[in-house]
């Protein structure tokens, strides 16, 4: 029998679906850890450190180009796998197959892309979720806790996952991913059943913007 | 038509960027705006006494307002493309374009400070820049909700082009984009409208 230690590890959702375009990267902050996620050309969204082995550089200002994904400074293009295969500077070179980006277990649910952290945690794969559609992510100045605390008191349930809320509001039911940051920022990702009409898509928007206000008034008083 | 030009201020991009995908011819004099500060020259005060960039000259006609430069070559184009015929469609146009070059002088101005040694305080006009990235984010959600894909409509204007720079180029003056996405689907879309060009700072994807 072997004995390893498990990293406690957990999902967390760090955008909406159909914010995340074929052939787009985007950089995100979970938990602390500096994220890139980006789809490639084929649909398939991936979530790697936001790092790149060359210099370091933020992979996220970088570019998607088919499967591959380059990084901006000195054009190091990485496959799917993470793998570097070529160098600009050296084209003539074999690249090392040492030369990788780490990458985090990554899923798509519920209109939902998720992360498992910590990186290196032991892939396991991600409970199914019923189709849901991504309508806003909103980035409040306030801490999961202090946002989770708030959407309590407007009635919130928790979800059949970690990181998730079910809302019900103006005849719509939500499902609300959150996304801590750091201690002072989150994201929440807000979500709809499929065919929810556009009018009570508006209030959604409404309520939270409205939310995303309140929320930071009570921290600068606070 | 002549643009007195420097090549690292926004502000000239931005007509840059509207002369080119409305194919307006623009014939280029590149002040020594930095270090060198020609643009204050007594010559140049002559053209603009306020001693800013860009300037426009056509003939007799000089144009110094950023909004009058902009709507003046949008004017040039033969397609009329970016401007709106209609009363309403181009108030709504104006109204974002007014966002692009009135409020949106908080993050020119951050990074002129950031980058070309401008008076003024960096983290206070980022926190301003925020505020109006989250006003045009909000807005560009509730626009995709609509079936519309740019600011003022569902095709690209004048607005849509005043207004990329400032997020285009929001990293030089350190304000990230991860909390902007339906900004950065929108960006996307006017990197891929025909004529487009970059400037320093905004690579170059191809
Ligand atoms: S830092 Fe990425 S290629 Fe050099």
């Amino acid at each position: 029998m072997t004995q390893t230690v498990e990293v406690l590890s957990q999902w967390v959702p760090i955008a909406l679906s159909n914010m995340i375009e074929s052939g787009t990267s985007a950089g995100v902050v979970a938990k602390g850890a500096e994220i890139v996620v980006w789809r490639d050309s084929s649909g398939v969204a991936h979530a790697w450190e936001d790092r790149c082995p060359h210099r370091g550089m933020k992979m996220s200002f970088g570019f998607v180009r088919g499967d591959h994904i380059t990084c901006l400074y000195h054009g190091w293009e990485y496959d799917q796998s993470g793998t570097c295969q070529y160098i600009p500077a050296h084209p003539e070179v074999e690249v090392p197959k040492s030369i990788c980006v780490a990458r985090y277990g990554v899923a798509e649910a519920g209109g939902l892309i998720w992360a498992q952290l910590p990186l290196g945690s032991s892939e396991s794969s991600f409970a199914g979720l019923p189709a849901m559609e991504g309508v806003k992510s909103v980035y409040i100045d306030a801490s999961d806790a202090t946002v989770l605390a708030v959407l309590r008191k407007q009635g919130c349930a928790d979800g059949d996952v970690a990181n998730v809320v079910i809302l019900e509001r103006d005849g719509a039911t939500m499902t609300i991913g959150i996304q801590p940051i750091s201690s002072a920022q989150c994201a929440l990702h807000i979500t709809v059943p499929e065919g929810c009409a556009g009018d009570v898509r508006e209030s959604i928007l409404d309520w939270s913007e409205e939310l995303r206000r309140s929320i930071e008034e009570l921290e600068v008083v606070t | 038509m002549i643009l007195h030009n420097y090549d690292l201020f926004e502000n000239c991009y931005r007509v840059r960027l509207v002369a080119s995908c409305a194919e307006v011819a623009l014939e280029l004099i590149n002040v020594d705006a930095f270090p060198g500060t020609e643009e204050k020259s007594p010559e140049y005060l002559k053209l603009n006494p306020m001693g800013r960039l860009p300037i426009l000259e056509d003939n007799a006609l000089v144009l110094r307002n950023l909004s009058a430069v902009l709507i003046y070559v949008a004017e040039q184009d033969i397609d009329k493309r970016f401007i709106p015929d209609e009363a309403k469609d181009r108030a709504r146009m104006m109204d974002w374009l007014g966002f692009a070059c009135d409020d949106l002088a908080v993050a020119v101005q951050a990074r002129a400070v950031a980058l070309l040694d401008a008076a003024g305080d960096v983290a206070e006009l980022r926190a301003q820049a925020r505020a109006l990235f989250r006003i045009l984010d909000d807005h560009l959600t509730r626009q995709s909700l609509r079936g519309e894909n740019f600011v003022a409509g569902d095709v690209p204007s004048l607005a849509d082009l005043a207004l990329f720079p400032a997020f285009a180029l929001s990293r030089d003056f350190n304000l990230d984009h991860d909390e902007f996405p339906a900004l950065r689907l929108w960006a996307r879309r006017i990197r891929l409208l025909p004529g487009f060009i970059t400037m320093p700072g905004i690579p170059d994807y191809h």
